[in-house]
């Protein structure tokens, strides 16, 4: 029963990572850019809905506004940052470090804004479980299982079949025919930063829900999550999914065989493992912008 | 339509690449392109559309200067690019490529080439509607490729190299088609080819460049009296 519960523990923090993994590489396949500044929105969307339900707004209230502070942070972040630089040529390598800053800046801001410390939501049912055959579930476990499934499973279906998301994948495999065609590429940029970084916050706080909130560690969150877009296979978002699953779920049982400290060691050796073995990653992906 | 280039400079960063270039292209012209590789003849297409600046001179399309708008307004005016081996979205099938192109460029009913009009004009397209632009043949990209140059309501059509990729049975066949559009509906085309029979038999006028200078812009009449392969 220990390995099931360990299991199932592993696979609610995948999918929990698994929707910062997909948004990141929805906008990374699209653009080319190394947006480290999501793990920044994550956090200030996180402690935004925090501020909210300390204020008495009620907590889907607050997730709706966090999503919605992330949507429209991710929109401004891609106008009036990247855009810019784009328009003067910049490198990628001076587009992830203008990425960097902007964490710092988040970060900060957030610091001041709301606190610098390790706060929890004041909320009576984080705290209540659910009990399925001998296997315990927290309600914000539930709610970021059930939110990344629809989540992951609607941005699949919007990328295959709306309108838009054609758009999304038309300018991604071919950005200069996209730019002579009136696709408008900087503004389907804007547009999926935007539908990322909307997503992104719903991790942000459920995952603050579950554990607690914490304004500098998010980029840890990040990183494994890149891990797993890499190992997964860049520009598939089925497969930065099940990878993040796959990552977390041995991250977790790991701890039944071996000491805690090796955990994240263990995530790292299958990354590894993929690098040399299946650079392409676990879902090959068609994405003329990978690697 | 007329566009027209007087004394064009044009190139990449500070470096120009083309050296005043002047030529003028009139209602349903074909106007054949040549020049050895990295003569100066993509530069002049990139320049026409916008994708790079113009340094100097002036470009005119029906008398208005037209060099210094941005590509969507000189696309809004009727000038597409089919640009040389990258013209579709691999990712995309024919079905969505056109029409997400068509949503993206045609109006109902102030288009001159809508989505039906393609499939009617490129009757092969029709029946790959459904295959995935990325994994067809070269020539069937090629087609669609053409097809997305179409859509909306073109006016001058710069095509360059549209035979890459082709069996020379396809080449004749799409050339054929080039010829027919550009008669059926008034527009006009500057075509960049290697295989200079092919283009001669649909140009009506020809330009030749080197090194950035045109060493040669006259009727076809003229060009068949004189031997291209000197001025290359």
């Amino acid at each position: 029963m220990l390995y099931l519960q360990l299991f199932i523990d592993g696979v609610v923090s995948g999918c929990a990572i698994g929707l910062v993994s997909v948004s990141f590489s929805y906008f990374y396949a699209t653009t080319g850019t190394f947006h480290v500044a999501h793990a920044g929105i994550y956090t200030f969307s996180a402690y935004f809905a925090w501020w909210l339900v300390g204020v008495g707004v009620p907590f889907f209230g607050a997730l709706a506004l966090a999503v919605a502070l992330g949507g429209v942070a991710g929109y401004l972040t891609q106008r009036l940052l990247y855009e810019r630089l784009a328009r003067n040529t910049a490198s990628p390598l001076v587009m992830m470090i203008a990425s960097i800053g902007l964490l710092t800046v988040l970060q900060n801001v957030v610091a001041i804004l709301f606190t610098p410390n390790i706060v929890q939501f004041d909320l009576t049912w984080r705290l209540s479980h659910l009990s399925l055959g001998g296997i315990s579930l927290s309600y914000p476990q539930a709610l970021i299982l059930v939110s990344s499934l629809v989540i992951v499973t609607a941005l699949i279906l919007f990328s295959r079949h709306s309108a838009l998301g054609k758009r999304i994948r038309a300018v991604t495999s071919n950005p200069d025919l996209a730019e002579i065609t009136r696709l408008a590429p900087k503004q389907v940029f804007a547009i999926v930063l935007a539908i990322s970084s909307a997503i992104v916050a719903v991790p942000g706080v459920l995952i603050g829900v579950d554990q607690a909130l914490q304004p500098y560690t998010s980029l840890l969150v990040l990183l494994t999550a890149v891990i797993a877009m890499i190992a997964g296979g860049i520009g598939s978002l089925r497969g930065a999914f099940c990878m993040s699953i796959l990552l977390a779920v041995v991250q977790s049982m790991s701890v039944a065989f071996m000491p805690g400290r090796w955990s994240v060691a263990a995530v790292f050796g299958i990354f590894i493992v993929f690098i040399l073995f299946r650079p392409e990653g676990l879902f090959r992906s068609r994405f003329s912008r990978a690697f | 339509m007329t566009l027209e280039a007087r004394n064009l400079v044009a190139g990449y960063g500070d470096k120009s690449i083309l050296d005043k270039v002047s030529f003028t292209l009139n209602d349903g012209e074909i106007l054949a392109f040549f020049g050895h590789n990295g003569a100066g003849k993509s530069t002049t297409l990139k320049a026409v559309i916008g994708l790079i600046p113009v340094q100097e001179g002036e470009l005119l399309l029906d008398g208005e200067r037209i060099d210094k708008l941005p590509i969507a307004a000189r696309l809004d005016r009727g000038i597409k690019l089919l640009p040389e081996g990258r013209g579709i979205f691999p990712d995309l099938s024919v079905k969505d490529s056109i029409d997400i192109v068509a949503q993206r460029n045609c109006t109902p009913g102030g288009s001159k080439i809508k989505k039906d009009d393609v499939y009617e004009l490129l009757p092969n397209l029709a029946r790959l509607r459904n295959s995935i632009a990325g994994e067809m043949s070269g020539g069937q990209q090629q087609i669609l490729a053409f097809a997305l140059a179409l859509l909306g309501s073109p006016r001058c059509i710069l095509l360059e190299e549209p035979s890459v990729g082709l069996q020379p049975d396809l080449v004749e066949d799409l050339f054929g088609k080039i010829r027919e559009i550009c008669a059926r509906l008034g527009v006009s085309a500057i075509l960049i080819e290697h295989k200079i029979a092919s283009a001669m038999a649909i140009a009506d006028h020809v330009m030749i460049i080197n090194s950035g200078r045109l060493v040669f812009n006259g009727s076809k009449a003229e060009a068949e009296t004189i031997n291209l392969w000197s001025y290359f």
